[in-house]
């Protein structure tokens, strides 16, 4: 590897650590807030009430239907317009956890919808409405179900923490740009920048394994 | 089971023009019924009948298409206010079907629950007891179907015969006024038959009037008040057992027990 600079990788160790923590920050902040949403939205998308599931299925719509990084830009720029001042951070973390919300009710319903109907109908011949059922008996059972593609989507929404950077949030990528455009050393530090995002995951997806093995 | 109540002159149940159709096909077919306390209502008759769909209009696990179930009086559907009928709200309904306990061909216990817990969450999240209350309450439905041993485990570990005693003690828990079988033996293997029928005889002695959807011919001739035959969503015969084994009077009801080797006495 003739030409590999690796006095620039060690240079920018300590600007990427620093967009690490910004990576990481917006990546739980926006998680919790997806996890909380996207339960809600898929107990309801799983329910029978009708006007609020129509509103969640066409929000669900919209999600799958748009590239991420559009979604990003559209709550970036609409925000502002409905009277929400917020920093490109907060933004970010609002445009990532409406992503996706939308694909953990999707992953929600389908876990709920996967439980043997008999069980349903077993909660309501004791008397349970459809709410207690849905609560006490089909999210208990769904939930070894839901934990692998739950994981996948943390991951997921992780990776695509990335895409912030073109709304100037310091996170890791934009990092990484900001001293190649300073270094001009873009292998260099993509591949650092790849390194990281290598570490982080991989890290989420131990702790994902050690969380299947503990429900199972 | 505490005393039984006096046995009052009006009928437990009623069903009236009961109906329930898929697409074009009426799988009950206008039914009138009329049950009184303590009768033990035996519903036979071949697959595709709609016995099981009968049963699930009852406690409107099934919505029926057209037609009423009154429970001691009450509309199951809703209230009648000048001369119209007001559908119950999902929660009134639910309150309703406390009253009519259910068992299922393929038992449908909780599976994540144990033995005492499939009993308990009724009574706990259902009428709001205690856990430590509902729990106590579920050993002693435990124990009623001989279970006291077993209450700590899951379904998955128990047999088919165990898991369909649970069952019975999981609706016996809500204290319904009525009981709804389902071919409570149907998936059962041959030896495991016999211990679930004795437990719903004993509920049947101590007065508890209910509705058995089978296929246990001797069963249904011992334990039975009445009898129901039913064939493409009618009731063709309503009789004492005796009877009907005796003589049927339908041609359906006579093949339909010569098929099943229930060759009149």
């Amino acid at each position: 590897m003739d030409g590999f600079d690796w006095g620039a990788i060690w240079y920018a160790v300590p600007y990427m650590l620093q967009g690490t923590v910004v990576t990481l920050e917006i990546s739980l902040l926006a998680m919790a807030l997806a996890t909380l949403a996207g339960v809600v939205f898929g107990l309801i998308s799983a329910s029978d009430l009708g006007i609020l599931k129509a509103v969640i299925r066409a929000y669900v719509y919209f999600v799958r239907g748009t590239p991420a990084l559009v979604q990003i830009f559209l709550i970036y720029f609409a925000l502002p317009r409905i009277g929400l001042e917020l920093t490109s951070f907060w933004s970010g973390v609002v445009a990532l956890a409406f992503n996706s919300a939308g694909f953990i009710a999707e992953i929600v319903r389908a876990g709920l919808q996967s439980i043997d109907a008999g069980q349903a109908e077993a909660a309501l011949s004791i008397g349970m409405t459809n709410r207690q059922s849905i609560l006490f008996i089909l999210l208990p059972q769904s939930l070894r179900r839901i934990t692998p593609p739950l994981t996948n989507e943390v991951i997921t929404l992780v990776k695509s923490s990335s895409l912030l950077s073109v709304i100037s949030v310091t996170e890791l990528t934009r990092s990484a740009q900001v001293i190649i455009a300073a270094k001009f050393v873009p292998f260099e530090l993509y591949a650092e920048l790849a390194v990281f995002y290598l570490v982080i995951i991989s890290v989420l997806s131990w702790f994902s394994e050690f969380v299947e093995k503990r429900l199972a | 089971m505490s005393a039984t109540p006096p046995v009052s002159a009006a009928p437990l149940l009623q069903i009236h023009a009961l109906s329930k159709i898929f697409g074009e096909i009426p799988v009950v077919d206008r039914v009138e019924l009329s049950v009184m306390q303590s009768e033990i209502v035996m519903i036979v008759g071949p697959s595709g009948a709609g016995k099981s769909t009968l049963l699930r209009c009852v406690n409107r696990i099934e919505t029926p298409s057209e037609g009423e179930v009154l429970l001691e009086g009450v509309n199951m559907a809703g209230e009648l206010r000048g001369g119209k009928l007001m559908p119950d709200r999902p929660t009134v309904t639910a309150r309703k079907r406390r009253r009519i306990g259910m068992v299922f061909q393929r038992f449908n216990l909780f599976a994540h629950l144990s033995a005492l817990d499939n009993v308990a969450i009724g009574p706990r999240r259902v009428l709001g007891m205690k856990l430590s209350v509902a729990r106590a309450l579920a050993a002693e439905q435990l124990a009623r179907v001989r279970l006291s041993d077993h209450a700590m485990k899951k379904p998955a570990q128990l047999s088919g015969g165990q898991q369909q005693r649970v069952a019975i003690a999981r609706a016996m828990a809500m204290r319904p006024v009525l009981m709804l079988f389902d071919e409570p033996t149907s998936a059962l293997d041959p030896e495991l038959v016999g211990e679930v029928l004795e437990v719903i005889r004993a509920l049947a002695e101590d007065g508890m009037t209910m509705l058995v959807v089978t296929h246990e011919m001797q069963f249904c001739r011992e334990v039975g008040t009445r009898v129901l035959f039913m064939d493409s969503g009618r009731v063709l015969e309503d009789t004492s057992p005796k009877e009907f084994f005796r003589a049927p009077q339908h041609t359906r009801a006579k093949e339909f027990l010569r098929r099943i080797h229930a060759v009149p006495e």
